[in-house]
């Protein structure tokens, strides 16, 4: 349908208005100092308006809104347009990424205070989620990758904002570096639709894919390669080694990272391209059993971490598995919800730990203990996102978790099923394990005795998004499914997944409910009455704790397979560099200068000098030209001669 | 043109061929790129190359007078030739004095600032 020029102008803004607010703090930043803020809060705001406003024109019933200018135009070869699509899936993703953006930045100006890049962080903050909200809009992969490589850039800026720090400065060089193979092959898959499409744009390749324009082996290697780009960014195993490192940034970013904008991305790019990864089912299946497998792994990792942080950044890749494995099995909805609800809870428990932080200045759960009494808002909100996260009913992650699970079995995957409930028992147990180590007990140190709440600032957000943690999943409950009517797979894809509507199962949830209800009174049992017994516990299967906590080793694997290596080709390189190309280099340079040395004399300074060279050029010429003429040339010969006996006297 | 100067100059024409004109203009030619290349005070230069200019007007002048179709063209270009080398020469002259002030001297073999 049509838009008017003031709709359009409103959907540009979405985006424009903290790409504006980049621009302005990154020009006038250090004037504006604490001020900055102000600006950063105001644009954010002024988009979650305009994105209410995308959101109702989508409600209203007047189709996805669709406009596009061109861009770069190959004459014959087609052309790239930037534009804008929004469908409910959009619209709804808007709204959450510029709420959860908000939140942040409100919560940041207590957090970051006195922060010597203050303004920068804030414009950095921005540039993330004006290019999160460009990302986003894109209706095709080429505009789509523009923005990915900025939300790549921007995770790099934020989670290297302290830079001083070495395992910062690392940290954030290694999100790069992991998150960047995923771009590579999200790249080739992008050039590989193109080439044998000519289009970049999901509609077209959609279309083209069904016409049979690409098909077989090289759709699915192009599917997987663009599904590669979602590990990367989404942290799914094989590339998730670089979010926990991630949390090296302030707290709030990765909230923001987690919750809204990062690793969002990767799923949101599997759930806009979803018509064409519906086309090949073995994609499906290596999304689906990618997302479980993950799930599963991260919240095992999740177990022995002391550091909150670490425990929440696990728990978010365990949480993108589950998004990713819906997405796998033709869940749709249901993924896409669980990422509505997760960016709620998620940002709330990240908000929660930087509070902690903010009041004791440490990270190690086993050195705060007791803090229940003492920050007791953040405790009652931190709990909220806890039981949100386990799944509990009735938590907003109880609707969306339920909803996976429950379609996991009903789609006969009994494999992903039993995968995705041994995880709802251990997200349950890690998350109480780190609240009930954090908060109950008696404080383990002296900045525990002394920890204070934050200031309203910081905890105002905080109330917010537990409220929104605990109601945010009523508007997709079995009675009234809000959520499903708005962010629905377009029909081609329920075609080809021949997807039926399953009642909701009350057995099913009740069994998971039951199993996260087990994995919290697992945590309590081992961790508040006798928390000597969890140590016992950790000392009699070292190994077993020694594996996962050190991540499954993979740092180790990967630092072995390919760090390593990559290391010493650097260094042969680096000799190489020095040894034989820069000999070769130092050599030539050296071979002109001698050159140069022994030319010197020629140029003696002495006009007379010089006319004679020019004369004794002219006369060689003229032999050359008139070689033909024989008598001439005897001339010419006899006169050089002459000249050379005159030069020769004057020399 | 009275009968007799044409008279006269059919007689030296007749006596001296073209040749003539033209080995006299080259061996001022040879003499003036000589001294050129060769004297070390720039006056002199400035002569010789006055002789070489003068060589080349000779050659001119001869071929307008005895080439038939050539219509008097060199005589023009002698002209024109005699006026840049006046110019030359009043340019030069004022680099020789400059340099004459500056370094007391006109041997151009130690006028070589511009060596490498």
């Amino acid at each position: 349908m049509a838009q008017t020029v003031g709709q359009q102008l409103i959907i540009a803004a979405i985006p424009g208005l903290p790409l504006l607010v980049f621009f302005v703090l990154t020009l006038f930043g250090r004037y504006l100092k604490e001020g900055a803020q102000f600006v950063a809060i105001f644009g954010v705001a002024t988009s979650l308006v305009f994105s209410c406003f995308a959101l109702f024109f989508v409600l209203r019933g007047d189709g996805p809104i669709d406009f596009a200018v061109n861009w770069i135009d190959l004459g014959e070869g087609g052309s790239f347009q930037m534009g804008v699509y929004i469908d409910g899936l959009a619209a709804m993703m808007l709204v959450v990424v510029c709420f959860v953006s908000l939140m942040i930045q409100l919560y940041s100006g207590a957090f970051m205070l006195g922060d010597k890049r203050f303004a920068w962080y804030y414009a950095v903050l921005n540039l993330f989620t004006a290019s999160m909200l460009g990302l986003v809009l894109a209706p095709s992969f080429i505009e789509l990758y523009v923005f990915w490589e900025l939300v790549g850039l921007c995770s790099y800026l934020l989670i290297g904002h302290w830079f001083e720090k070495p395992s910062a400065a690392k940290a954030a060089t290694k999100a790069f570096i992991v998150t960047r193979i995923g771009d590579a092959a999200l790249f080739a898959g992008i050039i590989m639709f193109w080439r044998a499409t000519g289009t970049t744009s999901f509609e077209g390749i959609t279309q083209a894919a069904q016409a049979g324009f690409i098909g077989g082996s090289l759709f699915t290697v192009a599917v997987v390669l663009v599904f590669i780009g979602a590990i990367g960014k989404s942290a799914q195993f094989p590339l998730h080694v670089w979010l926990p490192d991630a949390m090296e940034g302030p707290t709030p970013v990765s909230a923001l990272i987690h919750a809204a904008t990062m690793v969002a991305a990767g799923v949101y790019l599997v759930a806009r391209t979803y018509d064409i990864f519906v086309q090949s089912e073995t994609a499906m299946l290596v999304v689906a059993y990618i997302g479980g497998f993950t799930a599963l792994m991260a919240a095992t990792m999740a177990l022995t971490k002391k550091d909150i942080k670490r425990v929440i950044a696990y728990s978010t890749v365990s949480q993108l598995g589950y998004m990713m494995l819906a997405l796998g099995i033709g869940s749709f909805t249901a993924g896409m919800f669980h990422l509505y609800n997760h960016a709620f809870f998620k940002a709330l428990l990240f908000l929660g730990a930087g509070s902690i932080i903010t009041a004791m200045n440490s990270y190690n759960i086993f050195e705060m203990g007791g803090l229940r009494r003492r920050m007791p808002i953040t405790f009652w909100t931190m709990v909220a996102a806890g039981l949100s996260l386990a799944g509990i009913f009735p938590f907003s992650g109880f609707w969306s978790k339920e909803a996976i699970i429950g379609s996991a079995f009903e789609e006969h995957f009994y494999v992903l099923y039993a995968m995705a409930l041994l995880t709802v028992f251990l997200t349950a147990l890690y998350i109480f394990r780190a609240i009930f180590v954090a908060f109950m007990g008696e404080p383990q140190t002296e900045g525990a005795r002394e920890a204070v709440e934050s200031p309203g600032i910081m905890t105002g957000p905080m109330v917010i998004l537990a409220f929104l943690a605990v109601v945010s999943g009523l508007v997709g409950t079995p009675l009234r499914d809000f959520f499903g009517e708005l962010v629905a797979p377009s029909t081609f894809a329920a075609e080809v997944l021949g997807l039926e509507p399953h009642p909701f199962s009350y057995l099913l949830a009740a069994v998971s409910v039951a199993v996260g209800v087990g994995g919290i009174a697992l945590a309590y049992a081992l961790y508040v009455p006798k928390p000597e017994r969890a140590t016992a516990l950790s000392r009699r299967f070292s190994g077993l704790y020694a594996f996962l906590d050190n991540g499954w080793y993979f740092d180790a694997l990967y630092g072995a397979l390919f760090v390593r290596p990559a290391m010493a080709v650097g260094r042969f390189v680096r000799e190489f560099d020095q040894r034989a190309l820069g000999r070769f280099v130092t050599g030539v340079g050296r071979g002109a200068s001698g050159i140069g040395e022994r030319l010197r004399p020629l140029q003696s300074g002495g006009a007379q000098n010089y006319a004679l060279f020019i004369l004794v050029s002219v006369l060689i010429l003229g032999v050359i030209v008139g070689a033909q003429y024989a008598f001439l040339t005897v001339a010419l010969i006899a006169g050089i001669a002459l000249v050379v006996v005159a030069v020769g006297a004057r020399l | 043109m009275t009968p007799q100067v044409q008279q006269f100059l059919d007689t030296l024409n007749a006596t001296i061929p073209l040749e003539g004109y033209l080995v006299v203009g080259a061996i001022m030619f040879a003499i003036g790129v000589w001294g050129a290349l060769i004297r070390r005070n720039a006056v002199v230069v400035f002569m010789c190359i006055e002789l070489t200019i003068n060589a080349v007007n000779l050659s001119l002048v001869a071929f307008a007078d005895y080439l038939p179709d050539a219509g008097g063209a060199g005589v023009g270009y002698a002209v024109l030739v005699i006026a840049v080398a006046a110019a030359e020469v009043a340019v030069g002259l004022a680099i020789a004095l400059a340099v004459y002030r500056t370094r007391r001297t006109v041997n151009v073999d130690e006028v070589n600032l511009m060596k490498g």
